[in-house]
Order: C-alpha cells, then sequence, then structure tokens
C-alpha cells in the first residue's frame, strides 16, 4: 500500500508539528497555508512554553501544572487530553531544545525559567520575549528539511475553502483556492488536518493576525463539524490598543516583575513619577495577595475593566492602566523581554524601562473550535484538528504558556492519529466528491462576483467586529447578546449585497476577504448564542446576572452544530471528563 | 482531479536565483580578485610610493632607485607576473564586478554604500589611469628599464603639462583612496575583522595610512614639479651611486644632487 | 475645525504584465496611525483623492507587530516594515512602492520565495534524530544563547536583500539573511555536524563572495541583526573551508 497522503492546513505550530510526525512516521504531505508557513501567527507568542521540568528546586510536577491548567481552565477541559499534554509537556520542551530554540539559560547552561500567570511554579521556558517566534522557527526548519527529502509539498499561497466529502459522510480531500491565480482546485487525501489558528479577526481588533479568521474552522463547522464552547475567548488583560490592532503585551512582563496600578485619585494629572508609592493603587495585589499580578487573564481582564469602568480610575479618564517594569534594571529587562518592549517603544513612542506602560485587555485567545475526540478527529471521518482552532486543551480559561505546548502536542497527537486512520479506512470510490465540491465553490465564487448591491465587506466586517468586542467579550448580558445575534443576522442579509469593487481574477485579496468574512459571519453565532445560552460565569465567560459557575447546569462542553436556518446553530451539551480532578470553586484571592 | 481556472493567467516573472550551491569557480575569481588587491599589488603600490619618494632626494637619487629596482633578478618577470598582469585582473575584474552590482545610494545614502560606490569609481579612475601611466612611462618615450638616468627628466616632462598633473594629482589620491579602503574591505570580507568596533578601529588606521600614503604621493609630485629640481638633465649621472651619498655633497644651482668624485 | 489628513501615493499594479499607475489617496489622520492602517482604510473606502473609484490594494500582511516579516514594501523609497511605518514619522505625501528585488504579483505584493529556497539549499536547520523523547538538548551556555538569539531573530522580510547593491538577477547574489542563518545553525552544537556543507554551499555561484559590503542590510534590518558580522564571519570560515578542501584533495 502506498504512504498515507495526508492534507495538513495552516502552518502555525500545531500544523508543521503534525507534518513533522506524520513525515517522520513515512508519510507524504500537502501543507496549505495562506502565509508562508514561517509568517503564520505563531510567530505572536511571546512570553514561553509551560513544562514542569522543575528545575527550580521547587518540587512543581506535571501533576501539579495538570491541576493548574484545569482549575485555570475552570474544570470546563476533558481532564485526560489535558493530562496527556500536561506529562508530555517536558519531553516537548527537550525537543524543541534539541531542536536549536535559544532558549534562555541559567549559568550552567541549562533551560531557565520564569512564572506565569495561574501558578505559583517557575514553569516556562522562554526565549526572550520572542518565545514563539523562536519555536515556529525551529519546527519550519525541520518541516524544511523534510521538503527538501520530497516528503512534504507546501502550498502557500492557497486557501482551505472546504472539506471533500464523499457520499458516506467520509472527508476525502480539500478544495483550496490559489490567490495568487484565483484558481480553485481539488485535493485529495487520505485524511485532513486542520491547524488553522484563532478567531480573532470576528472581533475586529484584536491580538490576532490578519489570517485569524476563522474561516477554516467555519467552513467545515457549516460542512457537519460540531463546533464546541465557542463561547469562551480570551481577552488578554495587558494590550497597547492600536488602531490597526490591538498589540499584545506578554504576560511575562508581570512574571518578570511587571505590577499594574492606576493612581488611587481619579483623573490623577500628576506625571507618573510624581505619584509616591502610597497613592498608586497595586489592585492585582490588593486583591489577589496569593498571586497577586499573576492572576489568570480573565480575572485580571475583569480587575481591570471594574477598576476603569466601575471605580473610573483610568488613566485619564481613558480605558488603560499602568503595567510597570520601571523598578526592574534595563539590563534584565533587555535581556528577558527585550522584543516585547522593542515592540512597545516602536508602535508608542515612550520607552517603557523609563516609563510604565498603558495599556488595555484585548481580545487574545479563542479556548474554543471545532470538536474533536481524544484521537484529534472530528466527527466528520478524516477530519481532525489540532492547536487553537480545536477546543480540548483550555476550558474556560487558557493559563498563560500553555497555548505553545497545546499547539504542538495537538499536533503531535493529530499527525501520528491521522496516518493510523488513513490505513485504516475504506478506498475512496471515484474522485470522492470533489468534482460535486469545486463545482460547489465555483458557484460561490461566480456569485459572489455577480452581486449588485451597496455594501462593502470591509464595513460589514467593522461593524461585526464593533458588535462582537462590545458584547461578547468581557461582560456579557443576554439581552445585549440577543441584539448582537440580531445585528450578525441582519449583516448576514446585508452580506448579500456585497458589491466587490475589484471583480478582477488575479491576486483579489478582497475577494478573498469577503469569502473569509462570510464564514466569519455565521462562526460568530455560535459564539453569541453559546454564550447567551451558558446562564453562568466560567472562566472567561462572564454573566453579571449569573455571578457564580453553576456545575450543575453547564459543567458541560457546548456543542454547536450548523443548520443553515435563520434561527442559527442547534446547541447540545455534552458531560465533561472530570475523571481525575474533582471540581472545587476557584478561586485566586488565597491559595487554592 | 477537479480544477476550475479562470482564463488568461498573468505569469509571475522568474526573478532572483536561488543560490547556486557548491556550483561554479566565481568564489575563485572573486577570491582572487581581492586577494591581488592586497597582494601584489597593493605591496607593489606601497614599493612604487615609496620609491617616489626618493624623487625628493633629487634626480640623481630617483635615478638610483629606479635603476636599483631594474636591477632585480628576473625583472621583466617579476614585472608581468607580479604587478601588469595582476593589475590587468584586477582591474577588468573590477568593472566585471561593477557592472554587476546596481548602486542604490539615491535612497540609501549611508556611509558604507557611499563606499561602496566611491570604491568603484577610484578602482575606475586608478585602473585608466594605471593604463595610461604605464604605456607612456614605462613603454614610451625614453626606455627607462635601460636609461633609468633619464627616469626624473622623463616624469618631469610628463607633469609639465598642467593637465596631466591634475590627472596625476586625481589619480593619486583615487589611487590610495581605492586602496586604503580596500584593505578595510579585505580585513572585513575575509573575516579578520567580524566585529563592528574592530571595524571601526581598523577603519580609523586604514584612513590614517590612506592619507598618509595619499600625502606621500602628492609630495613625490611635488618634487617633480616644485621649484627645487626644476629642469632636471635629461642624463643623470648614476655610474658611481653605489657609493652612499655623504654630508659634504653639495648641491648645483639647478637643483639636482651633485656628487663629489673622488 | 477641519480634520487633519493624510496624503499616501501608492504605486499600483494589476499584474505583473499591466503597467503601473500611482494612485493618490487622502485619508483622515488618526493618532498612532501606520501605513498598514491606511491600507485597510482604502480598503473600506476605496476611492482615490480625485474621487475616482478604485480597488482596494493588493499586499501582504499578517501579524502587524514587525514580528512575521510579511508588510515589507518601499516606504518614501525605502525598504521597511509597513506596520511598524508610523504616519507620523514619515514626510509626506507617502509614497508607498513594492520591493523591486522581487518578482511583483499585484500592487505592493511581491513573491519572495527565493530566501526560503535559499535556506533550504544551506541546510538551515538542526539535523535531529527525530521527535521521540531524547531527553535533554546540549547545554548552552548563556553567553552562546545571547550570541545565537539575535541572528535567531530573523523574521525573513527580506529587506537586507532589497536594499542590497549585489542582490540582483545577475548575480544571483544569496543575500544576508541566509548568510546569518548559516552562522546561526553553524554555531549551533548539533548544528554544526552540517557546517562543511553549509559553507561548500556558500561558495558556489551566488555566495558569499558576491558581497559588495555595502553595510545596507545592517541598516535596514528592523530587527538590528548583526549581519556584517555575520558575512565576515561566514566569509572568512567559506575561504577557510575551500583551503582545506584543496589542501585535502
Amino acid at each position: 500500500m502506498a504512504a498515507p497522503k495526508i492534507i495538513v492546513v495552516g502552518g502555525g505550530l500545531a500544523g508543521l508539528a503534525a507534518v513533522i510526525k506524520i513525515a517522520e512516521a513515512g508519510g507524504t504531505v500537502d501543507l496549505f497555508s495562506i502565509v508562508p508557513v514561517k509568517r503564520s501567527h505563531s510567530v505572536c507568542a511571546q512570553g514561553g512554553i509551560n513544562a514542569a521540568k522543575n528545575l527550580k528546586g521547587e518540587g512543581d510536577t506535571t501533576a501539579q501544572h495538570f491541576d493548574d491548567t484545569i482549575y485555570g481552565g475552570d474544570f470546563l477541559a476533558n481532564q485526560t487530553p489535558v493530562k496527556g499534554m500536561c506529562e508530555a509537556a517536558p519531553g516537548i520542551v527537550d525537543l524543541l531544545d534539541r531542536m536549536g530554540v535559544p532558549f534562555n539559560r541559567t549559568p550552567e547552561g541549562l533551560l531557565d525559567f520564569r512564572r506565569f500567570g495561574g501558578t505559583l511554579y517557575h514553569r516556562t521556558a522562554f526565549a526572550g520575549a520572542t518565545t514563539g517566534q523562536q519555536l515556529l522557527y525551529a519546527l519550519d526548519e525541520q518541516v524544511r528539511r523534510y521538503e527538501a527529502e520530497g516528503k512534504v509539498h507546501k502550498f502557500e499561497g492557497w486557501e482551505f475553502l472546504s472539506a471533500v466529502i464523499d457520499s458516506r459522510g467520509i472527508a476525502r480531500g480539500i478544495v483550496a483556492l490559489d490567490l495568487r491565480s484565483m484558481q480553485l482546485r481539488s485535493f485529495a487525501a487520505d485524511a485532513i488536518i486542520l491547524a488553522t489558528g484563532g478567531i480573532g479577526a470576528i472581533f475586529g481588533k484584536s491580538t490576532n493576525s490578519v489570517v485569524c479568521t476563522g474561516s477554516a474552522q467555519s467552513a467545515v463547522f457549516q460542512q457537519g463539524v460540531y463546533y464546541a464552547n465557542g463561547e469562551f475567548i480570551q481577552v488578554h488583560p495587558t494590550c497597547i490598543p492600536g488602531e490597526d490592532k490591538l498589540r499584545l503585551m506578554s504576560e511575562s512582563a508581570r512574571g518578570e516583575g511587571g505590577r499594574v496600578w492606576v493612581p488611587r485619585a481619579p483623573g490623577d494629572k500628576r506625571a507618573v513619577k510624581a505619584i509616591p508609592e502610597s497613592e498608586r493603587f497595586y489592585f492585582l495585589e490588593e486583591w489577589y495577595p496569593k498571586y497577586g499580578n499573576l492572576v489568570p487573564r480573565d480575572v485580571a481582564t475583569r480587575a481591570i475593566h471594574k477598576v476603569v469602568y466601575e471605580l473610573g480610575l483610568g488613566l485619564d479618564g481613558q480605558p488603560m492602566v499602568y503595567l510597570d517594569l520601571t523598578h526592574i534594571d534595563r539590563e534584565t529587562l533587555h535581556h528577558k523581554l527585550g522584543g516585547i518592549l522593542e515592540i512597545y517603544e516602536k508602535f508608542v513612542g515612550v520607552d517603557p524601562c523609563v516609563e510604565p506602560m498603558k495599556i488595555f485587555p484585548g481580545m487574545h485567545y479563542t479556548m474554543g473550535g471545532l470538536w474533536v475526540d481524544f484521537n484529534q478527529m472530528t466527527n466528520i471521518p478524516g477530519i481532525f484538528a489540532a492547536g487553537e482552532c480545536e477546543y480540548q486543551y483550555h476550558g474556560a480559561n487558557r493559563l498563560g504558556a500553555n497555548s505553545l505546548v497545546s499547539c504542538i502536542f495537538g499536533g503531535f497527537h493529530a499527525g501520528p492519529n491521522a496516518i493510523e486512520y488513513a490505513k485504516s479506512v475504506a478506498a475512496v470510490e471515484g474522485d470522492g466528491g470533489a468534482a460535486t465540491e469545486v463545482a460547489r465553490q465555483a458557484e460561490i465564487n461566480g456569485k459572489l462576483l455577480k452581486n449588485e448591491g451597496g455594501e462593502n465587506p470591509f464595513k460589514l466586517w467593522r461593524e461585526l467586529g464593533k458588535a462582537m468586542t462590545e458584547h461578547a467579550t468581557v461582560i456579557r448580558h443576554n439581552n445585549s447578546l440577543k441584539q448582537t445575534d440580531e445585528k450578525i443576522v441582519e449583516l448576514l442579509e446585508r452580506y448579500q449585497r456585497i458589491n466587490l469593487s475589484d471583480k478582477s481574477q488575479w491576486a483579489n485579496t478582497s475577494f478573498a476577504f469577503t469569502r473569509q468574512l462570510k464564514n466569519m459571519l455565521e462562526l460568530s453565532r455560535t459564539v453569541v448564542l453559546g454564550a447567551m445560552l451558558r446562564d453562568e460565569s466560567r472562566g472567561a465567560h462572564f454573566k453579571p446576572e449569573f455571578p457564580e459557575r453553576d456545575d450543575e447546569r453547564f459543567l458541560k462542553t457546548t456543542k454547536a452544530s450548523f443548520t443553515g436556518s435563520l434561527e442559527g446553530p442547534r446547541f447540545e451539551f455534552e458531560d465533561v471528563d472530570v475523571q481525575y480532578i474533582k471540581p472545587r470553586p476557584r478561586r485566586y484571592d488565597a491559595a487554592k | 482531479m477537479a480544477t476550475v481556472q479562470p482564463s488568461a493567467v498573468p505569469q509571475v516573472q522568474r526573478g532572483v536565483e536561488p543560490l547556486r550551491a557548491n556550483q561554479g569557480a566565481s568564489f575563485i575569481w572573486r577570491k582572487l580578485h581581492s586577494l591581488l588587491g592586497i597582494v601584489p599589488i597593493g605591496a607593489f603600490l606601497l614599493e612604487h610610493l615609496l620609491s617616489n619618494f626618493e624623487a625628493l632626494k633629487g634626480p640623481i637619487a630617483y635615478g638610483v632607485q629606479v635603476k636599483f629596482l631594474n636591477s632585480l633578478p628576473l625583472v621583466r618577470v617579476l614585472e608581468w607576473v607580479f604587478i601588469f598582469l595582476p593589475i590587468l585582473y584586477h582591474g577588468i575584474y573590477g568593472v566585471y564586478i561593477w557592472l554587476r552590482g546596481k548602486s542604490n545610494i539615491v535612497y540609501y545614502p549611508w556611509a558604507g554604500n557611499w563606499m561602496y560606490l566611491v570604491q568603484r569609481y577610484t578602482g575606475l579612475i586608478a585602473f585608466v589611469y594605471i593604463g595610461y601611466h604605464v604605456a607612456t612611462q614605462r613603454f614610451m618615450g625614453a626606455d627607462l628599464p635601460n636609461h633609468p638616468a633619464a627616469a626624473f627628466w622623463k616624469v618631469q616632462h610628463e607633469l609639465a603639462n598642467p593637465w596631466i598633473l591634475a590627472v596625476y594629482v586625481v589619480a593619486m589620491i583615487a589611487v590610495c583612496w581605492h586602496f586604503a579602503y580596500g584593505v578595510w574591505l579585505f580585513a572585513a570580507k575575509w573575516g579578520i575583522t567580524p566585529g563592528e568596533i574592530a571595524r571601526r578601529r581598523f577603519g580609523y588606521v586604514c584612513a590614517a595610512g590612506g592619507v598618509l600614503l595619499a600625502a606621500m604621493g602628492l609630495a613625490s609630485i611635488w618634487a617633480f614639479v616644485g621649484p627645487k629640481y626644476q629642469n632636471a638633465p635629461e642624463n643623470v649621472p648614476l655610474s658611481i651611486l653605489v657609493a652612499p651619498v655623504h654630508a659634504g655633497a653639495t648641491y648645483h644651482p639647478n637643483g639636482f644632487q651633485c656628487v663629489a668624485r673622488s | 475645525m477641519a480634520t487633519k489628513t493624510v496624503t499616501f501615493e501608492i504605486k499600483r499594479q494589476a499584474s505583473p504584465d499591466a503597467p503601473d499607475v500611482w494612485e493618490r489617496f487622502e485619508l483622515d489622520w488618526r493618532p498612532g496611525m501606520n501605513v498598514v492602517s491606511a491600507m485597510m482604510e482604502i480598503a473600506a473606502n476605496p476611492v482615490t483623492a480625485d474621487g475616482k473609484p478604485t480597488t482596494p490594494v493588493t499586499y501582504d500582511s499578517n501579524c502587524l507587530e514587525e514580528i512575521c516579516g510579511s508588510c515589507a514594501m518601499r516606504i518614501n523609497g525605502r525598504a521597511s516594515m509597513a506596520c511598524s511605518a508610523l504616519v507620523d514619522n514619515l514626510d509626506q505625501p507617502i509614497r508607498v512602492e513594492p520591493l523591486t528585488k522581487f518578482p511583483l504579483v499585484r500592487d505592493l505584493q511581491v513573491d519572495r520565495s527565493v530566501l526560503f529556497e535559499n535556506l533550504m539549499r544551506v541546510k538551515a536547520w538542526v539535523p535531529v534524530d527525530g521527535t521521540y523523547d531524547l531527553g535533554s538538548g546540549p547545554r548552552v551556555y548563556p553567553q552562546q544563547q545571547e550570541a545565537n538569539y539575535p541572528l535567531s531573530n530573523c523574521i525573513s522580510c527580506t529587506c537586507c536583500m532589497e536594499v542590497c547593491p549585489q542582490f540582483n538577477v545577475t548575480t544571483g547574489f544569496v543575500g544576508a539573511a541566509t548568510i546569518a542563518q548559516v552562522k546561526l545553525f553553524n554555531n549551533h552544537p548539533t548544528g554544526k555536524v552540517f557546517k562543511e556543507d553549509r559553507l561548500r554551499a556558500l561558495a558556489g555561484d551566488g555566495g558569499v563572495q558576491e558581497c559588495g559590503y555595502a553595510q545596507n542590510c545592517v541598516k535596514a534590518c528592523p530587527k538590528q541583526i548583526p549581519l556584517t558580522n555575520a558575512i565576515s564571519d561566514i566569509s572568512r570560515d567559506v575561504m577557510v573551508q575551500k583551503v582545506k578542501d584543496w589542501l585535502k584533495s
């Protein structure tokens, strides 16, 4: 039998991890990515990667990492895969080290670790403040090696449009669009792995990259894959607001001792340096003495919201607070945080070693995603998912520095499982439905190009982002969620009247974007309606009307399935695997 | 596989070719060019400038120096192997290098980029000048290898033309510039100065050396055109010049040194 | 009060064989505005300064925080990253053009895949035995890490290649980025097993010898990578390797 042929969509950490495992196992891979894989969004990860290596004599264990992750995720994550991930993490970090990631070192030449949110241990390995970039490059280099050996064929500049699913409901390949020639083409495979990242673009401005639209997830969701826990969206407490995006200011800034504060007096006009220590309100340290500035992100974000909107203590009345590093010496800062300080200085024009940074929360991470089983396979046989685009590892809130490990672990898991699956799957009959699917996509394209009307896709997108950010991020109310869903329905209706100003068939980026927009709109309903149904507060999902966690009703995975009807997706709930750690109240003002 | 292809797809042109790993011999030719600039060409330049400097002592000393150089064993072979051919190669290959690069000083007016450009112009000036210089001084007119006594006179005649004098002055500066920056480049490109600070320091050294060489060169030119040795004779006596010039030597009013006959 | 505006002139070209045209745009100024946000604004309202309807500009971008390397273009003549090019720091009209050394796709989008091809040709990777658990990696002292980390920050933006007078179709020069990566991998305790292969590769046509040491690369690099140092070091290593090979042949 010929070597299994697997298609991997997405060239971030999860996708590349899967590619490496497949190539290593003797499979061949077609790797699809909108951007050259080295430019994938994983490069933006800054702070580090968690692994309980216990190199600081603190008695850290993988069990402790497991507990922190489950607890940080407010018990919503299925425990079996999370346990596997935490146990594999030290090995993954060792592997990355062997691949040449320039991790920061101790004087003895061992890996250095720093603290991150939601844990009391030094568990985060890091390469300056550009860990994601360094990790992605390490995997990219390994993939290039397999590419040189002919085991991997890259399709960079191709966008995944849909899966090819045969009459028996088995995935047989994909349909992709060449973003240059606008050619539509089907590619056959024994299994496909989606590793297409987060959905930040749905929120307009976020810390995510431009390609993080969730379009691929939405496409397979519309083909029948469940979308799970869509309502869980992480809002990162410390971002630099910008015109085009929200730039992340890594949690590692707090991990290295950064302190968050505002002046105690509302609208204090004094220069930062003139405000004495006693008149500074270190609210995280006061409210959460045990974890201080390193509470999990949902907690920090809500605290900042409270300080700004309830207590009216935002800087100059603006929605901003200080993130202060000025008490740490420049040398240490440069050594451990160089990359992010440079970002701040470049985009804001102020040296954060001298003056505290002004930051505010921003949409950052998608905890929810494509529903997968413990083998990373979705409910459509042959479609696997790994990385941020699936829902498995972070429950209701992701801990800092767990994303990189979950992406790589997920990819390492999905790759071999896809090969196993591919070996046993029944042979395809005919073209497996490829021609039909290509024709369906061609029809969508043709319709879009012929559309008449007055709507501009980028304006619709802005409206979507504004509504989502206002009503479906930090604080959620059922009535405004309902309005938001109505807004999305309105946008879907207006989408029919989009008139593309560019109807050409060559490197037409607005055409590609408009196709993504449709998928964004469809997917955003799972976020909004999922949030509406979940009448409790858990992790990143906070409803003032229902401020408590309700395990009785909602210790459940939300599963949305596409209906195509105006009412939106159909929702069902699935029990969470809690066989290892019994759910207990989650609080960070005292030891857990 | 099923495809839907829009008609008449434009083609992206071919761009810069990727590295031809392990292929071709350009490495050797390029490095040879670089090395020849230092030895023998740079070494010869130093020798030539030092020899010229003898002109400051007058026509006889200069003639003696010329005679000495022409008395080296296998001098004609040395001349071709270590001077003419290397310069010819360095010059022609240098022009070839120039034609392959595309200066962008308009958009990136940075110091290194200026030097890159100036190195090409000074090189060209040097090459053209050297061609002229060798033709006129070595192969035309008085045959100096056989009549070293006419050396000073021949150069003086040449420099009497103010245009030619100007060419010599410009060329002298260009050659010294080209050599000094060439030494700096050599150190940088052969990994002798891989550090930023080392390169800066060595830059000062090269600049000082270049200025010194140019000053020496210009001083030598001055020896031919200045008032001191005006109207040097076509034939100075060199026969007994193996004897050192002693303290009792006197000077002819014409300006050239008279050696006391014993 | 009249709103402050920003003027852009953007070089447009619908396809590789189409003629190029300059289009002028007037946009409302916003604090912190960068070149990318201006492109986004144009996409939402694709009308030129003379009121002529046009198309959204095609350009590469992704992270918008100068770490993915996508959005390199010429801004006021200089190769820059569009995301970190703040409007307030630029002279107006802001003239935006595609990079000139790479084949044009459309508008500001060019094909820079040659860099990735070059990285493949110099084996820019650490040849690990496998992805199974083989224990910790080799010890690396902080001093070594500090030397290597800057090289590892290369975002493949190709600015160093764009500004290099020697990088063009005639020379087929490999460019500074790849040379710096060779240094990075030759420094790595495991990566150095391919050291000789990499050095020999770089002695091929288009190799390190084509460098003219104009030093534009190091000036243009948005990540301040010590590219000229790397070129010096690698040139020496290539030379030593060639001499060794010659003596041993």
